[in-house]
């Protein structure tokens, strides 16, 4: 039991946290509201216009192009699940060196996304190695403008954030892996599971709270997608807006176009969908705890 | 309990195995043969999550008689140079890059947790009025992504704070995470009472126990945070690209976007740049390689 202590000291260990969550989080939103109704450039002082900026982004064709490439992102997290549980099952074994090739597989993880992009910039490039490889194998006769052709930009930037996430996410599930009791494993063997059942009915259910937990950050990372369209579309956002997720429209609006009333509108958007989200989200949580 | 106690445990009895007497260790290079084909596998694995990386490496390396593009693709250079690493650091101050991300993620990582085990320790250890209201403020910021603050961030950076274009501009900001202060309160609730309640009986005053009681303890979880914090602060990239103008002032990845621009078409030199900047931070996650683990299965003992 703890002890009671004087009331102020608590406050004082929290004081620092507080007042930098008040000014660098708390703050910001609420301003961020505020701007969304007023005509404003960054520079300038805001000028209140009402909810001009919400009509405009009702009618605004890019803006709900960018909401539906984020919601095509989201595809990124039960893939990115998947293979994360099925390479952690791979590497949830006693192999002698097994924790350097655990290494290996984190390694996208850390290099950061502007070197991995720009890494991948070049592997799809006019003259990449992928259009090397398939040159030579005979399944194209000319090289493809991967990067530029509208269709590609999107689903190549959701396999890099594949890519760089498996290793990042398979850490999370090993080490739910670890905590499921052997015990179950060989009651499933003694009924009769073969490999797969057992992964079905032991590994699957023990990992639900990796599950929980990855699938919130995953697809919260998807909806904030960002740096990846930056490199591999030379800071464009592609042809035709091709690669414009809802971030990177709110900076384009805001920070190259200077209209930043506008994309404060854009960002209340970003927060109404992110906010819905963490409410399903919560709501699978409950779920699961309730089952468990 | 502590992210550390659960997590230690995992790679120990594979990559220390005991010294065992030869019968055994018979058995087990049979046990190696068996697993051939797994090894097959995760080296297949490996060679796809590291070629990208290699093939920069190779392309940086390659000279002016290897051509950047082949039918098929040519992997080794036969006329190796480092012409392309010469044209980067003449074209752009990477030192200075790299100077200004080490100041930037040692000064955050370090501040941050220091902030981030002071409001956990209440949190985890001590009954409070508004306890548990400022716990789901707390929860609640972290679901605001933080893209949405930048347009007001920006202002309080130029017009209230005055740092734009100074490496402080991505520090302040980043030296609070709702994140890291729920890994630390879970840490410290892992902390036994009765260690708390001797020495409050002893007359140490809750800063004391703090410092001298509850840090130490919980020390492998501040380093999985702050190497956490460090790798999270070193990539950043959006934040620093709105606060980062004059270039010798820019950090590795907001160079390294520049880099694209200034290159446009040399992918030898972006190559050359990339590799530069990934080698860093690799070695430093070679060297904290246990900590990542750590840090990232601990965050789900919620």
């Amino acid at each position: 039991m703890t002890f009671r202590r004087p009331r102020l000291t608590p406050y004082v260990f929290l004081a620092p946290a507080l007042v930098l969550l008040a000014v660098f989080v708390v703050y910001p939103i609420i301003a961020v509201i505020g701007y969304s109704f007023t005509d404003f450039d960054i520079v300038r002082p805001p000028v209140p216009v009402g909810l001009a900026n919400y009509e405009k982004l009702l009618n605004d064709p890019t803006f709900w192009l960018s909401i539906q490439h984020s919601f095509v992102y989201l595809l990124v997290t039960p893939i990115l699940i998947i293979l994360s549980i099925g390479l952690a099952i791979i590497v949830n074994r006693a192999m002698r060196g097994i924790h350097i090739f655990r290494a290996l597989y984190f390694v996208p993880a850390v290099s950061g996304s502007i070197a991995i992009g720009l890494a991948w910039t070049w592997l799809f490039d006019r003259n990449g190695f992928i259009n090397s490889v398939l040159l030579s194998w005979g399944l194209i006769q000319t090289p493809v403008q991967w990067l530029a052709n509208p269709s590609m930009v999107l689903p190549i930037a959701m396999l890099l954030t594949i890519w760089a996430g498996i290793g990042y996410y398979s850490v999370i599930f090993l080490a739910g892996l670890q905590n499921i009791p052997e015990e179950l494993y060989d009651a499933a063997r003694i009924d009769g599971c073969n490999t797969l059942q057992k992964h079905r009915y032991v590994s699957i259910p023990g990992l639900r709270p990796q599950i929980t937990f990855v699938a919130v950050i995953s697809s919260l990372a998807a909806l904030k997608v960002f740096d990846e369209i930056y490199v591999l579309t030379g800071r464009t956002g592609g042809i035709l807006d091709s690669g414009v997720t809802i971030v990177f429209y709110l900076w384009k609006q805001a920070f190259v176009l200077g209209h930043a009333g506008y994309a404060s509108a854009i960002a209340m958007a970003l927060l109404a969908i992110t906010l819905v989200f963490s409410i399903i989200n919560v709501r699978f949580l409950e779920r699961g705890d309730a089952e468990a | 309990m502590t992210a550390a106690t659960e997590t230690t445990t995992i790679d120990t009895p594979l990559s220390r195995p005991a010294p065992r007497p030869r019968t055994v260790r018979r058995i087990r290079w049979r046990r190696i043969g068996s697993n051939a084909g797994w090894y097959a596998v995760l080296v297949a694995i490996a060679v796809f999550t590291v070629f990208p990386f290699a093939w920069m490496f190779l392309t940086s390396l390659k000279g002016p008689a290897d051509p950047l593009t082949s039918v098929p693709p040519q992997f080794l250079p036969t006329d190796p140079t480092l012409a392309a690493y010469e044209r980067v650091l003449k074209a752009l101050p990477i030192p200075s890059f790299f100077v200004n991300s080490v100041i930037v993620s040692v000064t955050t990582s370090i501040l941050n947790v220091l902030v981030a085990s002071l409001a956990a320790y209440p949190l985890a250890k001590m009954r409070f009025a508004g306890r548990s209201a400022i716990f789901y403020a707390l929860l609640a910021t972290l679901i605001v992504p933080a893209q949405l603050t930048f347009i007001p961030s920006f202002v309080l950076a130029v017009n209230t704070f005055h740092y734009y274009d100074t490496l402080r501009a991505l520090i302040f900001p980043a030296l609070v995470s709702a994140f890291n202060i729920f890994l630390l309160r879970q840490a410290f609730r892992g902390v036994p009472n009765d260690l708390l309640d001797a020495a409050r009986v002893d007359g140490a005053g809750e800063f004391r126990i703090w410092a001298q009681i509850m840090m130490p303890i919980v020390r492998p979880s501040l380093a999985a945070v702050a190497i956490f914090t460090f790798v999270t602060s070193w990539n950043d990239f959006l934040w620093p690209s709105l606060m980062l103008h004059t270039r010798e002032g820019m950090t590795l990845p907001v160079g390294l976007a520049a880099l694209q621009g200034f290159f446009s078409a040399d992918f030898r030199s972006i190559a050359a740049g990339v590799t530069i900047t990934v080698v860093p931070i690799l070695l430093f996650f070679i060297a904290a390689q246990r900590y990542f683990v750590r840090g990232l299965a601990g965050a789900v003992k919620g």
